[in-house]
């Protein structure tokens, strides 16, 4: 009878012999926090205390205590925008995409996923808020009745991006909260005190019938499907603020989809980063296992060679345009000022998955892990060397200019992963870190009667 | 016509109120109560919201130039070139409007103060004229009066008063003509400048005569300059060619460039004056000179080839009518004198006396010799001088060390300053008594025989300052003296001296002063003699050869005066500090000039700091690689490191004259700017120098400044306007298709498709634009501070100017096509204004998420400050890159009172965080659509009737604004030349309402260039 | 089925508190500058504008721009110079208020100014040409309100709403003038 979950698709968990072991194993995450936990929230306090240090300084004084300059008018702002968006995405295809397509390996680490979509779009958020002139001013964008008769105007990506990202947010909250609901119940029954009190009112009286079940389910599906289309259009309306300009380096076709799939890049190694850590500190061996790591390291690597498709194209179109223009500012990126920031990105992106067409080294959690920080590191570089090279050096010579960004912009970008960090702390103690769930429905069937007596 | 009577100056602060000093963005809260404070009586010609034109006299710097100065509710805001000067035309330099913020400069002093232990305690005028005139009582008659050019009534006064208390007076001009006048006093003996008349030259050449930078009318000789040199509508152009070791500013506007050596000039002169004169008899006496020059002779002295003399002289004879023009300041050499000579028998041999130099209603501009302050110094350092006054001058600064001057001025026993603001001169005075700024106080002067410009307040001296006209001290003191000069006031002074030279035939008198006074001028006709002078044997022995140098360096140093600050009176003019050089396109520090060939050379690269050292003294200073300079040569400009001359003058750039000697030139007496050689050594240190050039002056044969060759003209050269050929191939190949705009091109907005609502009626709408004429503009800048002074647009400092942030609406590239210091050949270098082109098809309007910036139904891309959010999306996706931000709250943070009286009420200050650029001075478009709605007169302005900020004080007349949608207007018809061409639009199809006629050379031009 | 409308109830709030937001930012800024304190201070002369221009018997009638002298010609309507209410008031000692008639001069003895306090004030981004409205026919009541038959005015008339762009907006629509941004914003 195994086999028919094996048919599923779904991953055995051999060490795992009872249902009740999922519950208490997972649980035990909620349990008292450790001292690392303690070390690590103050870290991010005090990384978020540098974050809102650093912008609130920026608002009082302006926004020039920023690099930015003529030309360069968006710089690490807009760069860790994209990049937190990009982050963002990875969670969604797991939870929904993978969902639809039935890869039920998914079980393990679509909790973690979706909790970094969240906080990551929290965190990107942010940026379109830190980066303007005058962020008293910035609800302007948003399109609502008013005694100027005005409304924002819906030519500009950067409205798009507005209900991209909002919409975004929204869906894939909804989503992660339906998700969690039998498992906070099942972490209510475990809790006491007001935590109890707190999972009972989250938990919205779940209980496990089996008419509950069916709605869920329906609803799990529907909401999946829902979200599907979002993790396509977010990122490419995100693209779109450069894709739809005139600035050579921005104007391309192709953005779209090369910006999708390195948001899926991004995503996946940053939930590689996470889970890493998380499955050590947790014990979750059991439930994470190399398999699934295996997985991951797999849609990395399909993802990877899309972006490094992605470049070539970009290298390529540029000079088969044969606009002088167009050609330049292309050889400038690989040559120019910023040839580090170019040469980074292909490395980490390009060069560095390159290793994960070894068996060996997908099924090595540490080499994953390192692999997973080059991404990270490789990605952000992308979003720098998309927007600042190809704003310092544009149509007119006059002006060409250099742009270094200034510490209250480092700041505030060290800031928005202590911020980020924050809330996956929170996350990792109050809500299970793996679905509970799920991960039954997939154990094999001999134990069941287990299960009852566990349950 | 003056405020003189009407408002005291209680009132006049009180007048403030009712507009404020500048709208500001941030006006919407009024927190607090705000006041209106009414006249107590109002003068007759103000009405409030409307502006009172006052016309004056320019005393920026010894051209002298006629103003108009815009005032609103008693505040100076603007000045203007005065069209009825009958030497300015109208139009002014950029030094001209930064004497606005001479008058608003927070560094003036308060009030009269004298010096007690080192230290100024304020004193009442009672007080300080009682000591003046005690203090000269006791002098007994040792009184000297050191002064620079002033009108002849002021320095009649002057030479009256020194005449009664007893003593002497001298004028110190630190850029000075005197060579020229002695070598026209020697050739023709007219002791006076004379008179160039470029604009009927067709074949022009300078022998380092920067006249676009000083001299006797930058303006004048630009607008004259712009006349020879432009291509004219039939296709023909005078020549320019620039013979000097460095290209200034008028050296890059050349043709060619001959680079000679240093102090060659003569040499080269009379090479080509020999070859033209052939047996020497049209040299008259000085045949037997030119009989010592031929080809080779010259070409040896000058470095150059014999061939190019040959030429040079050929052309120069045959090109007629033709002019020479001798060494400007910057090679006053210790032979400047025979310099000049030379150029003028050139002139003689080729027949241009009479025809292109006149020596008759010359310019009565600054000429006085250095030798005179020798004398001077000389005096004070002998213990014969008990008082001495200065008055507009300010030798501490201006002089080197070694003139001595600074000790023997210290030994005088009461020094008294007249300085406006305090400078080197000042700091060292035991009384002083604060002039009043120009634009406050009474005077005339005489632009050139036989006209007279008023000099009148335009508005009550600013109540920061407790200012007194000097001219009504000396009076004041004269009388304490008990020998009062006639009059009370110097106003009274000036009026009888007018009304002294007044002629029964002019008419009443009191009708045509208030004329006087409205136009400006006063033309008295004096007859000229109509006859051409002959070449008169000299009676001074001259030697024609190179000039000694001091010193045993390997390259010669130049010191010219910048074309920023002049000698150094405009240090503390922010405006001048953040207007990039024109040559260096540097702002706010100094810089030693140096072929890059010489600097690399040394292993030395741009913002290296380097020690320029002579035998009387070094400066550490940054080096600026410059293919436009000798490799023998470096030059400094002057006007750099002041130490007490304010805020913003004090530790910018260093003062040149430590590296000179004090030498008068002979016979002259002005005093040698090329005296000696330097040595460069690197110190190890670097300076990055705050430049708006991003790429070197390199256009990456992108057609940003296309030109067009002389002979393509007539043959429809260069593509046609509105072709878009790459667009078209895009096309063909399934690309977008471009807006077909061709015939009239820019008046084709709104596109095709988008002719709704407002922007239907195109019948009466206008289609507002500029036309720019590549062949006229001279890159002098005079539109960026004029754009800067209207349009409130506050400057950053040199850090923030560092970072690319500097606010100007526009700017000046200035782009090398051919620079060639080896040898002679012709010279490209290529100016384009660049400003918001108010493209139809904007790339930054889609982007603005709030409409911030958008197309009005004149076709104006227009920026509403108070609707931007500061996304900063409409710069990045800006092909001309010509949007500027503001990133801290530069107007109310940089511009400390009373500076901000001088901000325009009619444009609103835009505060932290949001985008601006050039708005086509919108509010002149908006006053005037008001004129002549309140007329009657429909809703368009007649062409003409709107004269923008950069248009009005253009030298060269190469900007004209207007409609294009009228084919009538000016602006149309010049958008028809097969020369118009719109920046990058062929490319990205923007469809600029800014249009710019290509530059015209005489050789071939070639690649992407084109 | 308590829980549905908790969770109902709970995103309502989100959603109005949004919306909410917006709207207090954009009423803060109509409301800004007249907000009452400002006035608090008052005229420093009881000026009574309806016994100069208002029509009772009693009254003077006096046309607006006697006083506001430039408002046909100028972007600004002017305020009298001192000069101008001596004028009449030298041989008019004042009937109704002769203590505030002797205060005015006070004023002109000293050859001090009146420290008016400023009532109707448009933002200083927004430009308001008073000449080109009154050519359009526009009476001064139709922004100032009923001025002759107001005493002193401390505060902007009701039917004044120049900080708010939707008034000046609406007007303009309905009067068939220019709606362009640039029209006003420079």
């Amino acid at each position: 009878m195994a086999t028919a979950t094996k048919e599923r698709g779904a991953l055995t968990h051999p060490d795992v012999q009872h249902l009740s072991d999922v519950n208490r194993d997972v649980l035990k995450a909620l349990g008292r926090p450790g001292k690392g936990w303690w070390a690590l929230l103050s870290l991010c306090m005090a990384g978020m205390g540098l974050f809102f240090a650093a912008w609130g300084w920026q608002i009082y004084r302006g926004i020039g205590v920023s690099g930015l300059m003529s030309p360069v008018g968006w710089g690490v702002y807009i760069t860790t925008f994209v990049f937190w968006v990009g982050i963002a995405h990875s969670g969604t295809l797991i939870s929904a995409i993978l969902f639809l397509f039935r890869a039920p390996w998914r079980q393990s680490v679509y909790r973690i996923a979706e909790a970094m979509t969240v906080f990551a779009v929290m965190t990107a958020g942010l940026f379109p808020l830190i980066h303007v002139g005058r962020i008293w001013h910035a609800y302007w964008l948003v399109p609502y009745p008013n005694s100027r008769f005005l409304w924002p105007n819906f030519k500009s990506p950067l409205v798009w991006d507005v209900f991209a990202v909002t919409t975004y947010f929204t869906v894939s909250a909804t989503f992660f909260f339906l998700g969690c609901i039998p498992d906070i119940a099942a972490a209510r029954d475990a809790a006491k005190g007001l935590r109890k009190k707190l999972y009972s009112l989250i938990s919205l009286g779940w209980r496990g019938t089996d008419s509950q079940w069916h709605h869920f389910g329906k609803a799990y599906i529907f909401l999946a499907a829902l979200a599907t289309p979002l993790v396509l259009s977010v990122h490419s309306v995100v693209s779109w603020d450069f894709a739809m300009s005139i600035v050579p380096g921005w104007h391309a076709t192709i953005f779209a989809p090369y910006f999708v799939a390195g948001a899926i890049y991004s995503g996946v190694g940053m939930v590689i980063t996470l889970a890493v850590p998380m499955r050590k500190i947790f014990g979750l061996e059991a439930y994470l296992t190399t398999k699934h790591f295996d997985a991951l390291a797999k849609l990395c690597l399909l993802t990877s060679m899309i972006v490094l498709y992605a470049y070539l194209s970009e290298f390529f179109i540029a000079w088969y345009s044969g606009e002088e223009i167009e050609r330049t500012a292309f050889w400038n990126r690989l040559f120019g000022t910023y040839w580090w920031a170019t040469w980074t990105m292909l490395v980490c992106n390009g060069i560095v998955p390159i290793m994960l067409w070894f068996k060996r080294v997908r099924y090595s959690i540490p080499a994953l892990f390192v692999i997973s920080i080059f991404i990270n590191i490789g990605m952000w570089f992308e979003r720098y060397v998309i927007v600042v090279t190809s704003l310092h050096h544009e149509y007119e010579p006059w002006a060409w200019g250099i742009y270094r960004p200034s510490i209250y912009e480092v700041s505030i970008l060290i800031g928005s992963f202590a911020w980020f960090g924050f809330w996956f702390l929170l996350f990792t103690r109050l809500l299970p870190p793996v679905a509970i769930a799920e991960l039954k429905e997939v154990l094999p069937p001999p134990l069941r009667k287990q299960a009852k007596e566990a349950h | 016509m003056t405020m003189t009577d009407g408002i005291k100056r209680r009132d006049f602060l009180k007048v403030l109120g009712v507009t404020g000093a500048g709208a500001t963005l941030t006006g919407c809260s009024t927190q607090g109560v705000e006041r209106l404070l009414p006249y107590v009586v109002m003068p007759e010609d103000i009405t409030p919201g409307v502006a009172t034109w006052y016309t004056t006299v320019c005393e920026g710097c010894s051209a002298q130039c006629g103003m108009w100065v815009r005032t609103r509710e008693g505040r100076a805001v603007k000045v203007e070139g005065n069209p009825n000067h009958p030497v300015s035309h109208g139009a002014l330099c950029a030094k001209g409007h930064a004497t606005l913020q001479h008058l608003y400069n927070p560094d003036r002093y308060a009030g009269p103060m004298v010096r007690e232990g080192g230290t100024l305690r304020p004193i009442t005028w009672e007080e300080g004229e009682a000591m003046l005139a005690q203090r000269i009582q006791s002098a007994a008659g040792n009184v000297l009066y050191v002064g620079q050019a002033a009108g002849p009534t002021m320095s009649g006064l002057v030479d009256q008063f020194v005449g009664t208390v007893g003593g002497r007076s001298v004028q110190y001009d630190a850029v000075s003509s005197a060579p020229l006048r002695e070598a026209a006093r020697i050739a023709f003996g007219v002791n006076a400048l004379p008179r160039y008349d470029m604009g009927s030259a067709r074949f022009l050449i300078s022998f380092g005569d920067d006249f676009v930078e000083y001299g006797a009318s930058p303006v004048a000789h630009q607008r004259g300059f712009a006349h020879m040199a432009a291509a004219d509508e039939h296709g023909s152009k005078g020549r320019f060619v620039y013979a000097g070791p460095r290209l200034s500013l008028t050296g890059q506007n050349a043709d060619e460039w001959v680079p000679i050596k240093a102090g060659s000039e003569a040499a080269l002169a009379l090479g080509m004056a020999s070859i033209i004169a052939g047996d020497g008899a049209a040299a008259g006496p000085y045949a037997s000179v030119l009989a010592a020059y031929d080809a080779r002779s010259a070409a040896e002295a000058a470095g150059v080839s014999e061939a190019t003399v040959r030429e040079l002289a050929e052309r120069f004879a045959s090109e007629g009518p033709s002019l020479a023009m001798g060494p400007g300041v910057g090679s006053h050499h210790r032979n400047a004198t025979a310099a000049h000579l030379a150029v003028l028998i050139l002139n003689a041999v080729a027949g241009n006396v009479g025809r292109t130099l006149h020596l008759e209603g010359g310019p009565n501009s600054a000429a006085r010799p250095y030798s005179e302050m020798e004398s001077a110094i000389r005096a004070m350092a002998g213990g014969q001088v008990g008082v001495v006054m200065v008055h507009g001058a300010n030798p501490a600064y201006t002089l080197p060390q070694s003139s001595g001057f600074a000790e023997a001025f210290g030994q005088v026993g009461f020094k008294v300053s007249f300085a406006t603001a305090p400078d080197e001169t000042s700091a060292m005075a035991d009384l002083i008594l604060p002039d009043r700024h120009f634009l406050e106080s009474w005077g005339d002067s005489m632009p050139k025989a036989g006209v007279m410009a008023l000099r009148q307040p335009v508005m009550q001296d600013v109540p920061h300052f407790d200012s007194k006209q000097t001219g009504d001290v000396l009076l004041s003191v004269a009388s304490r003296l008990g020998s009062p000069l006639g009059a009370v006031t110097f106003y009274e002074y000036l009026r009888n001296a007018h009304q002294a030279m007044h002629m029964p035939a002019m008419g009443d008198f009191e009708t045509q002063w208030r004329e006087a006074l409205k136009r400006g001028v006063m033309e008295h006709d004096i007859e000229m003699s109509g006859t051409v002078p002959e070449l008169r044997a000299p009676d001074t022995a001259l030697v024609f050869d190179a000039p000694a140098l001091d010193g045993d360096g390997d390259l010669t140093l130049m010191v010219y005066p910048s074309s920023r600050f002049g000698a150094g009176e405009f240090s503390n003019a922010p405006w001048m500090q953040e207007l990039p050089d024109p040559v260096s396109k540097i702002m706010w520090h100094g810089w030693v000039e140096m072929n890059p060939a010489t600097a690399e050379a040394r292993g030395l690269r741009e913002g290296d700091i380097v020690t320029v050292a002579s035998s009387h003294g070094s400066v550490d200073v940054p080096v600026w690689p410059y293919p436009g300079i000798r490799e023998d040569v470096v030059a400094l400009a002057m006007g750099g490191g002041h130490t007490d001359y304010g805020r913003w003058a004090n530790g910018n750039g260093v003062n040149a004259m430590a590296l000179l000697p004090a030498v008068a030139e002979q016979p002259s007496g002005a005093f040698v700017t090329m005296a000696t050689r330097v040595s460069v050594s690197p110190t190890g240190q670097r300076r990055r120098l705050a430049t708006n050039d991003g790429s070197n002056g390199d256009q990456h044969d992108r057609p940003i400044a296309p030109a067009m060759a002389l002979a393509d003209l007539g043959h429809g050269g260069g593509e046609h306007e509105g072709d878009h050929g790459p667009l078209k191939e895009l096309q063909g190949g399934g690309g977008f298709i471009p807006v077909d705009a061709e015939g009239g091109a820019p008046a084709a907005f709104p596109l095709a498709g988008a002719e709704y609502g407002q922007y239907a009626d195109k019948e009466n709408t206008a289609r507002w634009g500029l036309a720019i004429d590549l062949d006229k503009c001279t890159g002098c800048s005079a539109c960026v501070t004029a754009c800067q002074a209207e349009n409130n647009i506050p400057w950053v400092g040199e850090e923030q100017a560092l970072m690319g942030r500097e606010m100007h609406w526009m700017r000046i590239e200035r782009y090398y096509e051919h620079v060639d210091a080896s040898e002679a050949s012709h010279l490209d270098i290529r100016f384009l204004p660049m400003l918001c082109q108010h493209c139809g098809n904007a790339p930054c309007e889609p982007v603005c998420p709030v409409f911030a910036t958008y197309h009005t139904p004149e076709g104006v891309n227009a920026q509403i400050y108070n609707r931007c959010v500061g996304t900063r999306y409409c710069a990045n996706n800006c092909p001309y890159k010509v949007r500027v931000f503001n990133w801290y709250r530069y107007s109310s943070e940089n511009v400390p009172d009373p500076m901000n009286w001088q901000f325009n009420p009619d444009v609103t200050v835009r505060d932290n965080g949001v985008m601006e650029k050039c708005s086509l001075c919108m509010h002149r478009v908006r006053e005037a659509e008001n004129k002549v709605a309140l007329e009657g007169r429909g809703t368009i302005p007649g062409d003409g009737e709107i004269v923008v900020a950069c248009q009005q004080s253009c030298p060269a007349e190469a900007i004209v604004f207007g409609n294009l949608r009228d084919p009538n207007s000016r602006v149309a018809q010049l958008v028809q030349s097969e020369r118009t061409y719109r920046v990058l639009d062929e490319f990205i199809n923007t469809q600029p309402g800014v249009n710019y006629l290509k530059k015209v050379t005489f050789h071939a031009v070639s690649g992407g260039h084109e | 089925m308590k829980k549905h409308w908790l969770i109902g109830g709970v995103a309502g709030v989100f959603a109005m508190t949004g919306l909410a937001f917006v709207r207090v930012q954009d009423a803060q800024e109509m409301a800004a500058a007249d907000s009452p304190e400002s006035y608090a201070s008052g005229q420093p002369i009881a000026f009574p504008h309806n016994t100069h221009a208002g029509t009772e018997p009693g009254q003077m009638g006096m046309d607006c721009q006697y006083c506001h002298f430039s408002a046909e010609r100028s972007v600004d309507a002017g305020i009298p110079p001192v000069s101008l209410c001596v004028g009449c008031h030298q041989v008019i000692p004042g009937a109704n208020l002769p203590e505030e008639v002797a205060k005015l001069m006070q004023y002109w003895n000293d050859k001090e100014t009146i420290p008016w306090v400023r009532v109707y004030k448009t933002p200083d981004h927004a430009h308001y040409p008073h000449m080109r409205h009154i050519a359009a026919g526009i009476q001064c009541q139709q922004c100032h309100g009923e001025v002759q038959t107001m005493n002193v005015i401390n505060q902007p008339d009701p039917a004044w709403g120049g900080t708010n762009m939707g008034w000046c907006i609406e007007c303009h629509r309905t009067e068939g003038a220019s709606d362009d941004c640039a029209v006003c914003h420079y």
